[in-house]
């Protein structure tokens, strides 16, 4: 089934690209079918979770290549939550970008192929399947956040984002390898718990990497950024897809690796440092949508905290938020979008009286938002409920640092929620333009209301059945810690301690975010941004500057270097080559030393002629020679190819030569020292390669032709092993050797062409604007 | 200007194509068993096609499309097998009796060759492409109907 659904995604991507021009609605639909079926899928699994669910498919058997999915209880949750989410975002998308809009079918396909790519991330249990599509969600987002590619603003978000994600990659590689060298097998399903100096190196690598892709301090700084992206991209994105990725991973590894303290102490660090920065940002900010980004670095942080506490509750708490934080975030980012349609602006100072103007939007906004800040009768507040009875029910030191780290960070949730709410729907008190007069609306698009709707309803839904609600939760907490099977999501606790302190958070919390609304502050820079795009930006002026170093463009120099580097790697071979030469024979026969000496002449007086054609004459005489050797030797198949070869460029010569003077143009004497040294040195160091290789597998046991020889004609059943090894039994090799071929006439004509137009018609000044880029 | 146009050599070459593309065609099938194969074949096919491009004769040859050709038909026989529950690059032998031809063996494996002609031919007809042979007075189909 998940190689289905994938499927089903790719035919989607196409799909929509291929009829978007034509009927929009086509696109949309065929855009909307594929997180459908993942949805369906993850919903049966919900209601039928004893049944196992993986599938594998093996490519090379020892090598681990292949992939391996399998739908653990969290996994079938996020599937759910990631199929209903893209569904409704596909629908939303319809009503967000107008019409006619001739980007929609690269967007509809883009989205699609990341939803996909997700769904791989989620199942997979091979850790190279992770590896995989992780880094195909690094990719595609990158080009979802980039989609406005016009705007430089864009495409600077989009390429930080990528730096920071995708470097994240590399350290969730090495971390893994770390892993399976800690644990001993590939599989996420069948790694135990390990702990020790590997695991702490597993650990600190995996955590950080999390870090980059969900955003947590300090690699935060691409996530404010990459609001450059429409909106549709955000609300998926950064509710229940992407940023999730980092917190899943976590999630999954804190049964393994959560004995170590690098992990917990790390988690916990990091998760409740960004929790404080990405609310205090969000309160900072007067983009709506800015706020809600630093709200999710926030939530973020604040899950990662939970997760690497790692108690029963704490895990419980922590998939329980996952799910709420998914259908609340996203349906406020979907408002932020309708309201920045309908506007023309997500500046609060800008809006006033849209509680009035946008009241569908606002009841919706207020639901979410509400779930966000934890407020019965809403989704998040269980949820919320639970991290702080998690935080309350520890010990110690820890009950004081994580109680505190809770609370704190939830009293600023509330607050900025509330100067989300206050500043988008309330009356326009704190900006320059502050006269309380409405912003005026254009008309309500419902393919963009009705999602957002059905969302919040989700969360009051999830507060009203939440025996329900908790089921599916409950297992996946289980299934990361058996000890959580006991707790569910209680939509009103009563007189507790924890309801108290809820309470006192709300209060608290609420006063802040309605003062803060009416402050009118600066809008700050992200502070990192600079730092991250100045290094992005030193290291293309750097690359820019090697470049035009070692790419200067001079055959002659670039073949001496090349020569001059096979030398130098070559000098380990010295010493092996000098103690086996004495044991090899001169030659095997009369004619092969014949031939030899005749190849060696003839390369000598390639060097000596003057005239272009003299020389290739002379690598015409060095070619036939080594054909010769090849008949001494009996290798009619070499023979054959390599006398074809030797035609095909001689009538590559003709062509080539009728375009060159006719002798070789005169070199300085300096410079002909130079090439003769490092001519004389690469011989040297080739031959005694040679002579080592050579002395090497004489004394080595019996040549492995014998097993070819039985394979090649018992399998591929014919008679001559070297094409039956090239066509059947080492197929693969000769599929990538032809691809090669093929990318190397690519190169050929892609240099040769231009050249020649060059050649051919006179050069005109540049414009002003090749000047200037 | 690379070549005064000979007569000689335009014919030299014109006698010998229709040979070079027997001599292809044995090599391809004689590379089963013997020195031969795709690899040879698309070769002499190349070196006959340089002939002709080179006497200014023409030739009704794309690299670029035969080499995607060859990518796709090779790329094929690799996944199929995959796609239909094999290993990828599953093989099947088939033989069987042929009149005239008598006992004959073949399978997959030659089909992927195919893919390798395909890739050489477009190669070397790429690369001449690079080099820029297109200045080289280029005989249209009609001339050489009109010729022979």
């Amino acid at each position: 089934m998940p190689f289905v659904i994938l499927f089903v995604h790719a035919a989607a991507a196409i799909a929509a690209v291929v009829t978007a021009n034509r009927s929009r609605v086509t696109a949309v639909v065929a855009a909307a079918l594929a997180p459908a079926t993942a949805a369906v899928w993850g919903f049966t699994a919900l209601l039928d979770p004893d049944t196992a669910r993986a599938a594998s498919f093996t490519w090379v058997e020892g090598l681990q290549l292949g992939f391996d999915f399998e739908l653990s209880p969290i996994a079938a949750l996020l599937t759910f939550a990631i199929g209903v989410i893209g569904t409704l975002i596909v629908i939303y998308a319809h009503g967000y970008f107008g019409t006619p809009e001739p980007t929609l079918g690269r967007f509809l396909a883009t989205l699609t192929i990341f939803g996909g790519s997700m769904l791989g991330l989620v199942w997979a249990d091979s850790v190279w399947t992770l590896f995989l599509f992780w880094e195909a969600t690094s990719v595609t987002s990158f080009l979802l956040v980039g989609h406005k590619h016009a705007g430089s603003g864009a495409r600077t978000a989009a390429r930080r984002a990528l730096m920071i994600t995708g470097a994240g990659g590399l350290i969730l590689l090495a971390g893994m390898m770390v892993l399976i060298d800690a644990t001993g097998t590939h599989l996420l399903s069948e790694m135990e718990a390990v702990t020790g100096t590997t695991a702490t190196v597993a650990a600190v690598l995996l955590v950080v990497a999390a870090a980059t892709k969900s955003a947590l301090v300090p690699f935060h700084v691409w996530l404010p950024g990459a609001m450059a992206a429409p909106t549709p991209v955000s609300a998926y994105l950064h509710s229940a897809t992407m940023v999730k990725a980092g917190v899943v991973l976590v999630a999954i590894v804190s049964p393994i690796l959560g004995g170590t303290d690098a992990f917990t102490y790390l988690a916990v660090g990091l998760g409740a440092a960004t929790m404080f920065w990405g609310a205090i940002g969000a309160l900072r900010q007067r983009d709506a949508k800015l706020i809600l980004a630093w709200g999710t670095v926030s939530q973020l942080g604040f899950l990662v905290l939970l997760f690497g506490v790692g108690s029963a509750k704490a895990t419980f708490a922590g998939v329980a938020v996952l799910a709420a934080h998914a259908v609340f975030k996203a349906g406020l980012f979907m408002i932020v979008g309708e309201v920045d349609i309908r506007t023309g602006t997500r500046d609060i100072t800008e809006l006033g009286g849209l509680h009035r103007s946008m009241p569908v939007a606002a009841v919706v906004a207020t639901l979410c938002g509400l779930s966000m800040a934890g407020v019965p009768p809403l989704v998040g507040f269980p949820a919320k409920e639970a991290a702080v009875e998690a935080a309350l029910g520890l010990a110690g030191t820890e009950r004081l640092i994580i109680s505190a780290a809770v609370i704190a960070g939830s009293v600023l949730t509330v607050a900025y929620t509330a100067h989300f709410l206050l500043g988008v729907f309330g009356p326009n008190t704190a900006g320059p333009n502050a006269a309380n007069v409405d912003t005026p609306v254009r008309p309500r698009r419902m393919a963009m209301t009705a999602p957002a709707a059905l969302l919040a309803t989700a969360s009051v839904l999830g507060w009203l059945f939440d025996g329900t609600a908790s089921k599916p939760i409950t297992r996946a907490a289980a299934a990361l810690n058996p000890k959580a099977d006991v707790y569910e999501l209680i939509n009103w606790p009563g007189a507790t301690t924890a309801f108290f302190v809820s309470a006192g958070i709300v209060a608290v919390g609420a006063a802040l975010g309605v003062a803060r609304s009416r402050m009118l502050l600066d809008v700050p820079r992200t502070i990192g941004a600079n730092a991250a795009d100045g290094l992005l930006d030193e290291t293309l002026v750097i690359a820019r500057r090697i470049t035009a170093r070692g790419q200067h463009g001079s055959l002659p120099v670039y073949v001496v270097t090349m020569a001059f580097v096979i030398a130098a790697a070559s000098l380990i071979f010295v010493r092996p080559a000098v103690d086996s030469v004495g044991e090899l024979p001169l030659a095997d026969s009369p004619g092969q030393l014949a031939l030899a000496i005749a190849t060696v002449l003839a390369a000598w007086g390639c060097t000596r002629v003057d005239s272009r054609i003299g020389a290739a004459l002379a690598l015409g005489v060095v070619g036939l020679a080594v054909t010769g050797l090849f008949v001494v030797q009996g290798a009619p198949d070499l023979v054959l190819t390599q006398l074809l070869v030797e035609t095909v460029i001689v009538v590559g010569f003709v062509i080539g030569l009728g375009r060159l003077r006719r002798s070789f143009p005169v070199t300085g004497a300096r410079w002909q020292q130079i090439r003769a040294l490092v001519a004389g040195l690469c011989a040297a160091g080739v031959a005694a390669a040679l002579i080592a290789a050579e002395g090497a597998a004489s004394s080595a046991t019996a040549p492995p032709t014998e097993r070819l020889v039985t394979e090649a004609v018992e399998e591929g059943g014919g008679n001559n092993i070297v094409n039956v090894i090239l066509t059947d039994v080492r197929a693969l090799d000769t599929l990538g050797e032809i691809v090669v071929l093929a990318v190397a006439a690519l190169g050929v004509i892609a240099l040769g062409r231009p050249a020649l137009m060059t050649a051919k018609t006179p050069i005109s000044p540049p414009t002003r604007e090749e000047v200037r880029a | 200007m690379i070549s005064v146009h000979s007569p000689i050599v335009a014919v030299g070459v014109r006698a010998v194509t229709p040979l070079a593309v027997v001599v292809a065609a044995y090599l391809f099938f004689a590379g089963h068993n013997q020195p031969g194969g795709g690899f040879s074949a698309g070769l002499v096919l190349g070196a006959v096609l340089s002939l002709r491009t080179v006497a200014g004769l023409y030739h009704p040859v794309n690299g670029s499309k035969l080499m995607a050709a060859g990518i796709m038909v090779a790329a094929a026989v690799a996944l199929v097998p995959a796609a239909i529950g094999g290993g990828m690059l599953d093989m099947v032998v088939w033989s069987g009796e042929l009149p005239l031809l008598g006992k004959v063996k073949t399978g997959t494996a030659a089909i992927f060759d195919i893919g390798v002609v395909l890739i050489v031919v477009g190669l070397v007809d790429a690369v001449l492409d690079g080099l820029g042979t297109d200045d080289i007075a280029i005989e249209t189909p009609a001339s050489t109907r009109g010729a022979q």
